[in-house]
């Protein structure tokens, strides 16, 4: 039998090159209309009247009060409106629909739409806490008072959008009570059980499938819920089919994106120069809903101590409400935010107490069977020393640390090590999403792979299909794994927090397993798994004490950059990256997901620039909102270790997320080694390395 | 109801301008991009609209009475690849927007875009280009700082269209043409920076210096340039302070979506310096 990371094509790859796959924009249906949103053009305020125009036949609007169910998105945190009823909290916030079948028309309808608000001041500082979290691990409190020394650095990290290539679009079918979306999404069961709440509908009347995804990172996981939710409820109202796909302007300005943060980090050091103890306070910029925003609070709490293993830490964080876009879900989910921020202390540190950066960490660098940030145990073996090792071998990096610091030359080198914990967070997928997946064999022995994954390019319909394959030991052909639709597949959960090939390839090696001993060619069978949490992880979710996932994955990223000293512009020299994600399901896919992640995590930390300005976006298209080109990326140089993982399917860990978050760290460190002058903010961009080699400290 | 009209001839394009107004559109790289629409419904243009692209009677570049000259339709790419286009538009095209716009896109529609962070037109403003306005009147030949009034301004008439530019031969025995984009291609430039000179028995007999995007258009100063004229190399470099204080006042950006006002006007400077000082 082959090893299971020999590479294959993905099984769409003929498809989308053809450009024969059918993405949510190339669906049309007989009859079908069009809608258009019309939303709030202040940032907070009541609405004192609404004046419309004298709707052609055809021609109708949608709001609040066409809601059957209630007007809540459902997700986690039931805070957010699917229309505004008598106030708004943010410019673009979503009032009504105008929905008919001319787009021309339609928008002149929505220029003729006049609105009154009564203006009220918004806020847009770190004041309005909504969820306040804090956990201990050992005695902080003992350590700062007898410490020798306290050393203190405050960290910033700004938006970031997803800009996946295919904005947010869905369609929605009615026949009868029956309501069918379609569209561009990661999870098709939060959609349905938003739908279902919102129509206050029968679990039998809606329908989700998903269509051929352009790219998702975490922007298509809780925000398709808000536009199915008013879709649905605008086909309910009109009888016809709907179809809504944002332009780009409007999906950057309204759609959720990563968290802007503020990060406090103390150490306490003893007269032997130890690190005594942590102390992290953060705050996140939620924009005007909390949704998402606590579970990313959490995550990035608990990586306030990354790769390192601090005895006593006392961590604080908050989730602010501002009168701004909502945020959410974006790939590492809180993590990247916190990870620069103590990847840059780390080093802030070492300065500080005029010892080795690479001394220091070594010292800290987490170990199998230390206690992790919230008291559980990392259980897996650690090769952290062997990767790092690596790394700095085909970077030479000891050589070219010492030349950059000796030679009058803006180059830089800089080394981030992180971890990412797999799954969600604390006992969410026992008690949360409690995932179920099927596996149907055929009469003609062909086996269909029944799941809510969703593949938004990150290639998951070819390695589950390769999974099964192995497991049965049949061909590739053999497996059939259809885009999800919820009448078929059962709930396996969300496609997020780098859970699918872990959590859910786990249960579908399982169920193949089943499958092949009850194997008898020519019969129809079905067999099921459900999740069941290992026995020995345990979590307390109210005191953040335990096992905070059930594994993790650890990564090194070295980038080299040289810095322009009369422009202030960054040139990416090279990059190198060594992974633990367990065993790689296809090394091919892994790579891809390896070289856009780490672009992904570079660009957020150098490059990407966007500002919020009296509570609206101001870079909202991809002219001004500048991501890496081709042009703009180095050599990447990847390098994957095996180091099974036993509960993951053939050893897989998660991937996803990993490649992406210590980007941001590894690139400023590279530039604060290039312009002698310490950086405490991301995008580390040229008008800030202009400021820095103005004004900065050494 | 907005026209539509594709010329089949130049003299078609003349007469048509003389009847009515029309919106002039090449490559369409910035009209079609300011002018854009909701998916699936025309770009919303206000006017009748001329599309010239494929009159192949304006796409030529040649080499005439000490001028090359380059017909309005020809695509950037083309420039570019022409052996008689002078080295320092080869190097503002040749990091300008992306391959498939610089098919597209051509310098007629920098001009007549007239934006300060038009690619070719700190080159344009250096090399003295003159722009050949033609009308079923006749035509007219005006130096490009003529053309071009502010952002997005021009004295081009309802009737006229660019026909050509002609770029006086000229040489230098050092240039450099300087973007600063938000990244290495398909960016806009947040400044850029054109110098050349002309040195000769170690006497500067030219010094030419443009900037882009840091007024409300090209910033070009003869008045400044001509102090350094005849100047020995050392001694034009010892300057270099004098010439930095000089360009000082009249460096201007502003602040915008794409970077600040600060870093402009201290790069824009600083470029000016490091060609100087590197000569």
């Amino acid at each position: 039998m082959k090893d299971i990371t020999t590479s294959v094509l993905k099984i769409d790859n003929e498809e989308k090159s053809k450009g024969s796959a059918i993405y949510v924009s190339d669906i049309t249906i007989p009859g079908m209309y069009y809608a258009k949103t019309v939303r709030s053009t202040i940032s907070k305020g009541k609405i004192q009247k609404i004046t419309l125009p004298e709707m052609p036949e055809n021609y109708t609007i949608v709001d609040y009060k066409d809601i059957p169910g209630k007007n809540i998105v459902r997700i986690i945190f039931e805070d957010q409106k699917i229309f505004a009823e008598d106030e708004v909290t943010y410019y673009g916030e979503p009032i009504m629909l105008v929905v008919g079948p001319d787009k021309l028309i339609i928008e002149e309808l929505v220029k003729q739409i006049k609105i009154e608000y009564i203006e009220e001041t918004p806020v847009f500082e770190y004041v309005n806490s909504a969820i306040n979290y804090n956990f201990k691990k050992g005695d902080a409190k003992s350590a700062f008072e007898n410490a020798d020394k306290v050393i203190k650095y405050d960290y910033v990290t700004g938006y970031q959008e997803q800009l996946y290539i295919e904005p947010q679009g869905m369609v929605v079918d009615i026949e009868g009570d029956k309501v069918t979306l379609t569209g561009s999404l990661q999870c098709p069961y939060y959609v349905k059980n938003a739908v279902l709440s919102a129509l206050d509908a029968k679990d039998s009347e809606v329908r989700v499938i998903q269509a051929v995804v352009g790219g998702a990172f975490g922007g298509k996981e809780e925000f398709p819920s808000l536009t199915t939710t008013q879709l649905a409820v605008a086909a309910k109202k009109i009888g016809k089919p709907i179809k809504m796909i944002y332009e780009r302007e409007e999906d950057m300005e309204v759609t959720t994106k990563r968290h802007p943060s503020k990060i406090n980090m103390e150490a306490a050091i003893s007269k032997d120069k130890e690190i005594l103890a942590f102390r992290a306070n953060v705050g996140l910029d939620a924009g005007a809903n909390i949704g998402l925003s606590g579970v990313v609070l959490s995550r990035a709490l608990i990586a306030c101590t990354g790769a390192y293993t601090i005895d006593d830490i006392e961590v604080n964080g908050d989730v602010f409400l501002t009168n701004t876009v909502p945020n959410g879900a974006y790939r590492g989910f809180g993590a990247p935010q916190m990870l620069f921020a103590v990847e840059m202390f780390m080093h802030h540190i070492a300065k500080e107490i005029d010892c080795d950066p690479l001394k220091l960490r070594l010292r800290y660098l987490s170990k199998q069977g230390d206690a992790t940030s919230t008291q559980g145990t990392f259980n897996d073996p650690i090769i952290m020393n062997d990767m790092i090792k690596k790394a700095m071998k085909e970077s030479d990096y000891k050589a070219k640390k010492i030349k950059y610091a000796k030679e009058d030359v803006y180059k830089g080198i800089g080394m981030s090590w992180f971890l990412h914990g797999c799954g969600f967070t604390g006992s969410g997928e026992s008690t949360h999403i409690n995932a179920l997946v099927k596996l149907r064999k055929d009469k003609n022995d062909k086996v269909h792979i029944l799941i809510a994954a969703v593949d938004m390019g990150q290639g998951i319909r070819t390695t589950m299909m390769k999974i099964v394959s192995q497991v049965l030991d049949i061909p590739l052909e053999q497996t059939v794994y259809d885009l999800p639709n919820t009448d078929l597949v059962p709930d396996s959960g969300p496609t997020v927090a780098s859970r699918t090939i872990m959590i859910v390839g786990g249960l579908v090696a399982r169920a193949a397993k089943q499958l092949k001993e009850n194997w008898t060619p020519g019969e129809e069978l079905t067999v099921s798994e459900r999740y069941k949490q290992p026995e020995y992880i345990k979590w307390d979710e109210d005191n953040f004490v335990g096992d905070a996932y059930p594994a993790y994955s650890w990564g090194v990223n070295i980038v080299e950059v040289e810095v322009c000293p009369v422009t202030y512009q960054v040139t990416l020299q090279h990059v190198w990256s060594v992974y633990d994600v367990g065993k790689a399901i296809d090394e091919r896919i892994i790579m891809g997901q390896a070289d856009g992640g780490i672009m992904q995590g570079i660009g957020y930390g150098y490059l990407e620039v966007m500002n919020s300005k009296d509570g609206r976006i101001q870079q909202k298209n991809v002219t001004d909102y500048i991501i890496p080109t081709s042009v703009d990326s180095p050599p990447l140089d990847t390098y994957l270790m095996d180091n099974p993982y036993p509960l993951g399917p053939y050893g897989a860990k998660g991937a996803g997320e990993l490649t992406l978050v210590g980007g941001a760290p590894a690139v400023a460190l590279a530039i604060e080694e290039a312009i002698g002058k310490k950086i405490h903010k991301i995008p580390v961009t040229p008008e800030y390395i202009m400021e820095l080699m103005k004004n900065g400290k050494n | 109801m907005v026209k539509n009209v594709i010329p089949v001839s130049y003299s078609e394009a003349l007469d048509l301008l003389n009847e009515r107004p029309f919106k002039i559109i090449a490559g369409g790289t910035d009209l079609m991009v300011q002018r854009r629409s909701w998916a699936q419904t025309p770009p919303k243009f206000s006017e009748d609209v001329l599309y010239i692209f494929n009159l192949e009677e304006l796409k030529y570049i040649k080499e005439v009475d000490g001028y090359i000259v380059i017909g309005s339709t020809t695509p950037v790419e083309d420039v570019l690849k022409n052996k008689l286009t002078p080295n320092l538009l080869k190097a503002a095209i040749s990091i300008m927007a992306s391959p498939a716009l610089r098919n597209m896109a051509t310098i007629a529609g920098n001009i007549g875009n007239a934006s300060p962070a038009g690619d070719t037109l700190p080159i344009l403003y250096t090399l003295d280009a003159i722009i050949v306005l033609e009308s079923i009147e006749g035509i007219r030949e005006l130096p490009i700082k003529d053309v071009i009034t502010g952002p997005g301004k021009h004295i081009i008439k309802q009737n006229e269209i660019i026909k050509e530019l002609k770029l006086p031969i000229s040489v230098f025995t050092n240039s450099a043409f300087e973007k600063v984009g938000g990244r290495k291609a398909d960016a806009i430039s947040k400044v850029s920076f054109t110098g050349a000179v002309n040195i000769k028995d170690n006497k500067v007999l030219d010094f030419r210096i443009a900037f882009g995007a840091v007024s409300a258009t090209i910033l070009r100063r003869k008045d400044l340039e001509e102090k350094y004229v005849g100047l020995t190399k050392d001694e034009l470099i010892g300057k270099v302070d004098e010439i930095v204080a000089d360009y000082d006042p009249f460096v201007r950006p502003i602040d915008d979506q794409r970077s600040n006002k600060e870093y402009r006007k201290t790069v824009a400077l600083n470029l000016l310096r490091n060609f100087i000082e590197t000569l």
